[in-house]
């Protein structure tokens, strides 16, 4: 029979494929330390941070830098896993929604220490990012990327319904008359797209509408929701008059289809991030966020910034760990990769460098209102391990609403008993 | 016992005796796998049993043992009631439906038709496409405003469905979606099957007068019976374990109403941080699954007819 | 290399086939039938999401977000089938991921015939309740049981050979070996061949491991060509496990090598399909080697008497 020896050789194979392998890993002793990176970046942005990755070795013989693409859907299930079963990454890109529960892992390094060195220049990163790095007095990580929600609209469908473009000064009201007329059933032409699935999608756009009202998520020592309040209710209410009311929206229930619609002309303004813009080939313009008439919370958006944490395998590779983040996110590689990539800036430093924005301007108008826009993130979400609960029973709300489903009040009066619970520890 | 006299006769020893017996041989037989999918299959659902009597936030190793209480929890939780109920609902008309129209394609690729081989690959081939791109094509076919369905279903004065975007529709959806993605799967099992109906059976029953249908009825279905139970033991494993499709396309929604229960397991233990209480919720559906299989093999015990 | 192992592979453990059809059948062939009428439109519902596949793997970026959907690309981008070999390391990834399932392919048919056999022939002790123990390690979702095994995959990486451990591609071939899905399906299939066949070999004092490889396997071609094609698709296609358990590029399957283009928020379709296609054809190989056997019928291999 032949097959025993089949396998045999299909074995020996593994075998060299296994040592081939086995370069990177634990940290030695003699000579180079080897650090882990697990991130998510792909294509253009994971081209400029292989780019940096390279210049620090370069500087730093004694360091190798591994890095891994893990596809950012799954990193929770592959990074926990890894965590719970003792084989952590040195450092890890986790969205910034994560930092209450990875707060709680012993092997994750506190930076509090680390950003209190001058040479990090801590307050150089915008307050949003830093609240968002910041678990009760722990600083868990340090800001990765950046990015916030403004209005990108498409400028041939607003001047042939001979309505003027979205102005820094608009209102909600505006922003809802100007959907009004933007709509046509006729043609399928929806005036705005909102996402509508059962997610944090959908409960951002909201919760930037909610803080423009002058809301608030929670209450100050995050207790109770408050939400559920007159600034709540202007908020939904306005999501329920567009939606059910003039049915200007197109409610994208899987939040897949919006680009792809608005690229086909069939949506005219959106609220979305920077992330998008290299994605659109309409003649687009961005402006900043809409305010409610007579709030003096002004045009406030959301951002979700997310981190780089560390996670502690020995001092050795802690300490090239920290080296080698720190360096990553000075003021210099922030700037290196911003122009690489067109992602907005982390440091107020580099977004106020005019050479910088004007730059990346270029190669992707519309990118510096979303830089300047960063000076409008005034609030961020709360910083607690019962997010994901409230923000499901918000998600809940706020879709039923604009399925016509629930009446603005009892929806808020519905999601505020369940984060109320949620936050009682039920 | 062909050989139980002589054995008689000669009084071996009882390791002989053991060493011929079926018991030793069945459990020789049995062995590799045993300890293969022990350690890999049921070591992990026994640790997922230990999970379940803990509360766990999936990342922190002190996980204090909490006894039954997430099993009090789940019992007075309305979203997981409300979860079992999709799955019950969505196996229930997926599995049938599926094995239905695999039935019906694999008869009708079952002959000798020039190029047959083409159309067995098409077959194959929807098994090989991945999830995301059946989800994908799906999301678009069934979009309200832009969808083919829908301009197809109004030009026979059809009004608009909302279909993924409307609660009491979505489900269905995703049954549709399903069943094409295993459609491929049921064909080629029943087409393995199928080449067990002798045909000169067949041609025997046709001699007689039988119309085909009549023979299919008679012939060809008992012969298929095994592989029928096979596939409903199968899809109802998987359907009970939907996951992939709703996380690709409406994530639980709209309002919870494709909220199966593994995508409330992933909520609870990816979303929520409740990996103790997800493994509860496993646990009950694991039972779900074992009573289910339990019945359907008993079932089948009536209807399946075997040649031994 | 390894892709010329995995035809030996298959060509070892089948015997070569004879022709498919009688003359007979084949005179009848000349004419067309009429069942293609029913065929041709079923597999073109069955192929569009293969059509659809192939068209965005020659679109641009652009064309690949269009509505009304692109039906066919004004330029195909041929490129992007070279791109995507070596935007990654395509050949890697598929070499890592033709090791994983051939290995797995083989052993799965061997062992599950075995133990599929005993459960449809041998009556021994507690053969039910094992049965029914082996069925119930398909009934967990992963989600759950993915953390233990990574712990054990981990202790047999420490304490008992340093390949099977995480981040090695024993780590993803052992866990593997056998599956309950296959015992089961052969069990089902064993237990329609008529018993009449083996007893006279019995009587002749053949063994019963003789019986099944001599008698049963044979005449399980379709079965067990059905049962390799799918082992080879699911293990093609498997993804949360290599994600979890691989954490170098080196070891990378073709599924978790593909998410190379998809990013947070933009996915590069284009050559992310152009992959897939790629990744698609090593499973119509050994699908287009399986089928020939699909068809050699039973009945048709002397056991009509």
């Amino acid at each position: 029979m032949a097959r025993p020896r089949v396998v045999a050789v299909l074995a020996a194979g593994a075998l060299s494929l296994g040592l081939a392998g086995c370069g990177g890993g634990s940290g030695s002793s003699s000579g180079a330390t080897s650090i882990t990176v697990w991130n998510g970046w792909v294509d253009q942005e994971g081209k400029a941070f292989a780019g940096l990755v390279q210049a620090y070795e370069k500087s730093h013989p004694d360091v190798n830098v591994n890095v891994l693409q893990v596809n950012q859907d799954y990193a929770l299930q592959k990074v926990s896993t890894a965590v719970r079963g003792g084989s952590p990454p040195d450092i890890s890109y986790l969205y910034g929604s994560w930092a209450p529960n990875i707060a709680t892992v012993p092997s994750l390094v506190d930076l509090t220490s680390t950003v209190k060195k001058p040479s990090v220049k801590w307050s150089d990163f915008y307050p949003g990012e830093r609240k968002v790095a910041t678990v009760g007095t722990k600083v868990v990580g340090i800001p990765a990327l950046v990015d916030n929600l403004a209005i990108v609209y498409n400028k041939k469908l607003f001047a042939k319904a001979g309505v003027s473009p979205p102005s820094a000064g608009w209102t909600w009201d505006d922003f809802r008359a100007a959907a009004k007329k933007l709509t046509d059933p006729g043609t399928k032409q929806f005036g705005w797209s909102m996402p509508a699935n059962d997610s944090e999608d959908t409960v951002w756009h909201w919760e930037a509408m909610l803080w423009e009202a002058g809301g608030q998520i929670l209450n100050a020592d995050n207790t109770k929701a408050a939400f559920d309040s007159p600034q709540g209710l202007q908020a939904m209410t306005m999501l329920r008059d567009m939606a059910v009311t003039d049915k200007s929206v197109y409610l994208d229930t899987t939040n897949s289809k919006y680009a792809d619609l608005f690229n086909a002309g069939k949506i005219a303004m959106l609220i979305t991030g920077p992330w998008d813009l290299s994605g659109f080939h309409v003649d687009d313009g961005v402006q900043i966020m809409p305010s409610f008439a007579g709030s003096s919370a002004g045009h406030q958006t959301i951002a979700g910034p997310d981190n780089w944490v560390v996670f502690d395998n020995g001092t050795a590779r802690r300490t090239a760990a920290l080296d080698f983040l720190t360096w990553l996110t000075a003021p210099a590689q922030v700037k290196t990769f911003s122009l690489e990539t067109g992602d907005l800036p982390t440091r107020a430093s580099v977004a106020q460098n005019a050479k910088v924005t004007q730059q990346m301007n270029a190669k992707l108008p519309g990118v510096k209102t979303f830089i300047d826009n960063l000076s409008n993130v005034k609030n961020a979400r709360p910083q607690i391990p019962e997010y994901p609960k409230i923000s499901l029973a918000l998600s809940n709300a706020i879709v039923a609403v604009m399925l016509g489903k629930l009446d603005p009040q009892a929806a808020l009066d519905q999601a505020a008993a369940a984060t109320n619970a949620a936050l009682a520890g039920d | 016992m062909t050989t139980a006299s002589s054995t008689y006769q000669r009084r071996p020893t009882v390791a002989r005796r053991l060493a011929r017996s079926e018991h030793a041989v069945g459990w020789a037989f049995v062995t590799p796998v045993t300890v293969l999918i022990g350690i890999f299959g049921l070591l992990p659902i026994g640790w997922s049993l230990l999970l379940s009597f803990q509360k766990s936030d999936l990342l922190t190793p002190e996980t204090p043992w909490v006894g039954l209480s997430n099993y009090h929890k789940l019992m007075h939780d309305s979203a997981f009631a409300t979860s079992v109920q999709h799955t019950v609902v969505y196996t229930v008309i997926f599995v049938p439906a599926t094995m239905l129209v695999g039935m019906l394609i694999a008869v009708a690729l079952n002959r000798k038709v020039r190029g047959i081989s083409i159309y067995r690959t098409a077959a194959y081939v929807t098994m090989a496409v991945s999830t995301i791109n059946e989800a994908i094509i799906f999301m678009w076919l069934f979009e309200p405003s832009f969808g083919v369905v829908n301009s197809a279903l109004a030009k026979v004065g059809i009004p608009q469905q909302l279909w993924l975007s409307s609660t009491s529709e979505a489900l269905y959806v995703i049954v549709i979606m399903t069943v094409w993605g295993w459609t491929g799967f049921a064909v080629v099992i029943y087409l393995a099957a199928l080449q067990g109906v002798p045909q000169d059976l067949l041609d025997a029953a046709a001699i007689d007068g039988a119309k085909p249908l009549k023979a299919f009825r008679t012939i060809t279905l008992p012969l298929l019976s095994p592989a029928s139970l096979f596939l409903a033991i199968w899809l109802s494993i998987n359907a009970l374990q939907l996951f992939d499709e709703v996380y690709l396309s409406t994530r639980g929604g709209p309002l919870g109403s494709t909220t199966v229960v593994v995508y409330y397991v992933y909520e609870q233990a990816f979303q929520e941080f409740n990996a103790g209480y997800a493994a509860a919720l496993a646990y009950v559906l694991f039972m779900v699954i074992l009573i289910a299989t339990f019945i359907q093999f008993r079932v089948g015990r009536r209807f399946v007819h075997y040649n031994r | 290399m390894t892709t010329g192992t995995e035809t030996a592979a298959l060509g070892a453990s089948v015997p070569s086939a004879p022709g498919l059809e009688p003359e007979d059948t084949r005179r009848r062939l000349r004419r067309p039938s009429p069942w293609h009428l029913v065929l041709i439109p079923v597999s073109a519902l069955l192929l569009v999401p293969l059509v659809w596949m192939l068209v965005t793997s020659l679109e641009t970026t652009t064309e690949t977000h269009q509505f009304p959907p692109v039906l066919w690309p004004h330029h195909p981008q041929w490129h992007n089938y070279s791109q995507a070999v070596h935007a990654a390391p395509f050949f890697r990834f598929m070499l890592n991921s033709t090791f994983v399932d051939v290995v797995t392919d083989v052993t799965n048919l061997d062992i599950c015939s075995i133990a599929g056999y005993a459960f449809a022939r041998l009556r021994f002790f507690g053969s039910g309740l094992l049965f029914g123990l082996l069925m119930a390690s398909l009934m967990v979702p992963f989600q759950v049981t993915m953390f233990p095994e990574f712990l054990i995959v981990k202790w047999f990486g420490v304490h008992v050979w340093t390949q099977l451990g995480i981040d090695h591609l024993g780590a993803l071939v052992v866990p593997n070996l056998a599956t309950a899905l296959g015992v089961f399906f052969l069990r089902q299939f064993f237990l329609t061949i008529p018993v009449e066949l083996e007893e006279a070999a019995r009587i002749d004092g053949t063994s019963r491991l003789g019986v099944l490889f001599k008698i049963v396997m044979p005449l399980s071609l379709p079965a067990l060509s059905t049962l390799a094609a799918l082992t080879f698709l699911d293990s093609w296609n498997s993804f949360l496990w290599p994600l979890i358990v691989v954490t170098s590029e080196n070891h990378m399957t073709l599924p978790v090598g593909l998410t190379t283009f998809q990013g947070a928020h933009d996915t590069q379709w284009g050559l992310l399909m152009a992959a897939n296609t790629l990744s698609l054809l090593p499973m119509l190989v050994v699908f287009f080697a399986a089928q020939r056997y699909f068809v050699r019928s039973v009945a048709s291999t002397g056991l009509k008497g």
